[in-house]
């Protein structure tokens, strides 16, 4: 990867009149895959906006691969590639040729721009339909074309808004492995969507907004590392739970289980250490994985 | 034999020449140019198109033969036989349909099919992509008339009894009275054209509409012009289809009376009309596209 931090936003708002749209959002967005998610409206669309620098912020200052987007637009879209989420595609064209075309806005000399055309089209699997014309696609074959003309250039960051949205379940799965692909090409991606479980299947950063406020930014690895812990005791966990609960640690008996936390690594050592003092049998402790809808639910977590 | 079979081909970074800004009004400008005439379009796409250029330079043809028949050209363009400013008259209504397909084609489907979001994601400004519009416009459209005019002025001189040369030297006027009378119908039409398909979402409403308010302008300023109410002779600049005619008479000394002539209003009065519309159609589209980016 070519930087670090590909997106570094400080004391970000932006409002559409009376309606604020993202509310002071310090932000930083590493290199790597990364997921924007939020419910509709929260915010998700306006943010990619604003790094292609195509809204401005009202106040605070964003900075994507190094650029300010709102003083250097130019110098900005030259490096990123975007998907919108609506319809973008001319119907009267090959898909060959608006797939060129568009490497060509993005400063591909004509030949060149040919050339990519073919091989990014192969690479989303649509080589032998790209001399047809788009408007003859499936939903799924367009969603490809634009994935398509956004990485024709080879940008260093992509941006995708929603790219799943309209597919079947085999066309978001194929959709779903491209992006995971751009990757392992070393091409950044911040990918939204308000599907949770897209999110988890493709990135490795998760940012969440919540009604254009942040509500966590952090490795997706670690969510998993924040679920909670199951434990069986010998005789019952009643004393141990008290006992947890006493000590701050959630705990929440479930028969002959107890549940404890959600938490990080440190819950492990809490419990054993809550067991010794306790003279609790431990049988068998499991650490259950939280689910990013788990971690939005509750909020965003601890991150 | 055996079988070979390319599973993947990964992807291939670039590490080439970009040519940026430049490159991408470059391509917006080709890709205009390819969208008017059809190229890399259906069928039927193209016969529009390409059925108006070829009347058009058949139109001169057939008057090159006619000149040729009749064997002197002042005779023939004393007999009414158009020459250069008649020749714009002849196809007048044939511009007007080029130019009723190609100005909506250059913008509404763009806008409509929300392929701007793809455009202002890439280094190119509204100005940009605009301007290179405009250049597509005025490249094909300018064509449009000025082909079949060097098809004639060449066609007249190789028959002409004073031999290709002395035709040519002795008509150098030519060569700027057609351009001329071509910036006028270009930037009359295409600003108004473009006004109409920056906010008329089809593009069959937007020709028709853009030969509507031609045809509505030049009846109401023929029925209000000589009225005798205050200000009646303004209401004569609302037929806007006259201005370029009005100018490329006062070029090639014809005459004929439009209403705002018969009006009272000069040769410039025509001209500040045109650029009036067109200073018009650059604020305005500039504004409405600016909202869409």
């Amino acid at each position: 990867m070519g930087q670090e931090t590909v997106v570094e936003i400080m004391g970000l708002t932006h409002d559409y009149g009376e309606v604020v749209a993202l509310q002071d959002l310090d932000l930083q967005v590493p290199s790597g895959v990364t997921g924007l998610v939020g419910a509709n409206g929260a915010g998700k669309t306006t943010m990619l906006r604003l790094l292609l620098g195509l809204l401005h912020p009202t106040t605070g200052s964003i900075k994507v691969l190094g650029h300010d987007p709102e003083r250097e637009p130019l110098e900005v879209r030259a490096r990123i590639g975007y998907m919108p989420e609506g319809d973008c595609l001319p119907k009267d064209q090959t898909a060959a040729d608006f797939v060129a075309y568009a490497a060509q806005l993005a400063g591909i000399p004509p030949s060149e721009a040919r050339r990519r055309a073919s091989e990014t089209l192969f690479l989303v699997g649509l080589e032998e339909e790209r001399f047809r014309f788009i408007g003859d696609f499936s939903t799924g074959m367009q969603q490809r074309v634009k994935l398509a003309q956004a990485i024709v250039h080879d940008p260093d960051l992509v941006l995708l808004d929603e790219p799943a949205s309209g597919l079947d379940p085999e066309g978001r799965g194929r959709m779903l492995d491209l992006i995971k692909r751009l990757g392992q090409f070393d091409i950044d991606v911040i990918v939204s969507s308000h599907v949770l479980t897209d999110i988890e299947q493709t990135c490795d950063w998760v940012v969440m907004l919540d009604a254009g406020t942040l509500l966590r930014s952090g490795p997706l690895v670690g969510f998993d590392r924040l679920g909670t812990v199951l434990v069986e005791v010998v005789d019952g966990p009643d004393d141990l739970a008290s006992f947890l609960r006493h000590h701050g640690v959630s705990a929440t008996v479930d028969g002959r289980r107890l549940v404890v936390g959600p938490g990080d690594d440190s819950l492990e050592r809490a419990i054993v250490e809550a067991a010794a003092s306790t003279g609790s049998g431990l049988i068998r402790m499991m650490r259950g994985s939280a689910s990013l809808e788990d971690m939005f639910v509750r909020g965003g977590g601890s991150g | 034999m055996t079988e070979q079979v390319i599973f993947d081909r990964g992807y291939r970074t670039y590490d080439g020449p970009r040519t940026g800004p430049t490159g991408a009004r470059r391509a917006v400008y080709r890709e205009g140019l390819r969208r008017i005439l059809g190229l890399g379009r259906k069928a039927r796409l193209k016969v529009f198109p390409w059925s108006l250029i070829s009347i058009a330079l058949i139109s001169a043809a057939i008057f090159i033969g006619i000149h040729w028949a009749i064997g002197d050209i002042a005779e023939s363009v004393g007999q009414g036989v158009p020459s250069y400013g008649g020749l714009f008259d002849f196809y007048s209504a044939i511009s007007l349909l080029f130019i009723a397909f190609a100005g909506p084609q250059l913008l509404i489907p763009d806008r409509t099919k929300g392929v701007l979001s793809v455009y202002f994601s890439r280094p190119l400004t509204v100005d940009g992509y605009l301007l290179s519009k405009v250049g597509s416009f005025a490249t094909l459209v300018g064509a449009f008339y000025i082909v079949p005019q060097t098809v004639l002025h060449i066609g007249l001189a190789l028959i002409s009894d004073d031999g290709f040369l002395p035709y040519l030297g002795d008509n150098l006027d030519i060569l700027w009275k057609v351009p001329a009378t071509t910036l006028c119908f270009v930037a009359l039409h295409g600003s108004l054209v473009f006004i109409l398909s920056s906010v008329i979402g089809r593009t069959g409403i937007a020709a028709a509409a853009f030969l509507g308010v031609l045809t509505a302008g030049t009846a109401i300023a023929a029925r209000v012009a000589e009225a005798s109410f205050a200000g009646a002779r303004w209401v004569s600049l609302l037929a806007l289809e006259q201005h370029p005619r009005i100018v490329r008479d006062y070029l090639f000394e014809d005459t004929v009376d439009y209403p705002a002539e018969l009006a009272g209003f000069e040769v410039w009065a025509s001209v500040a009309v045109v650029a009036a519309l067109a200073a018009v159609a650059v604020w305005f589209v500039r504004i409405r596209y600016r909202r869409l980016a």
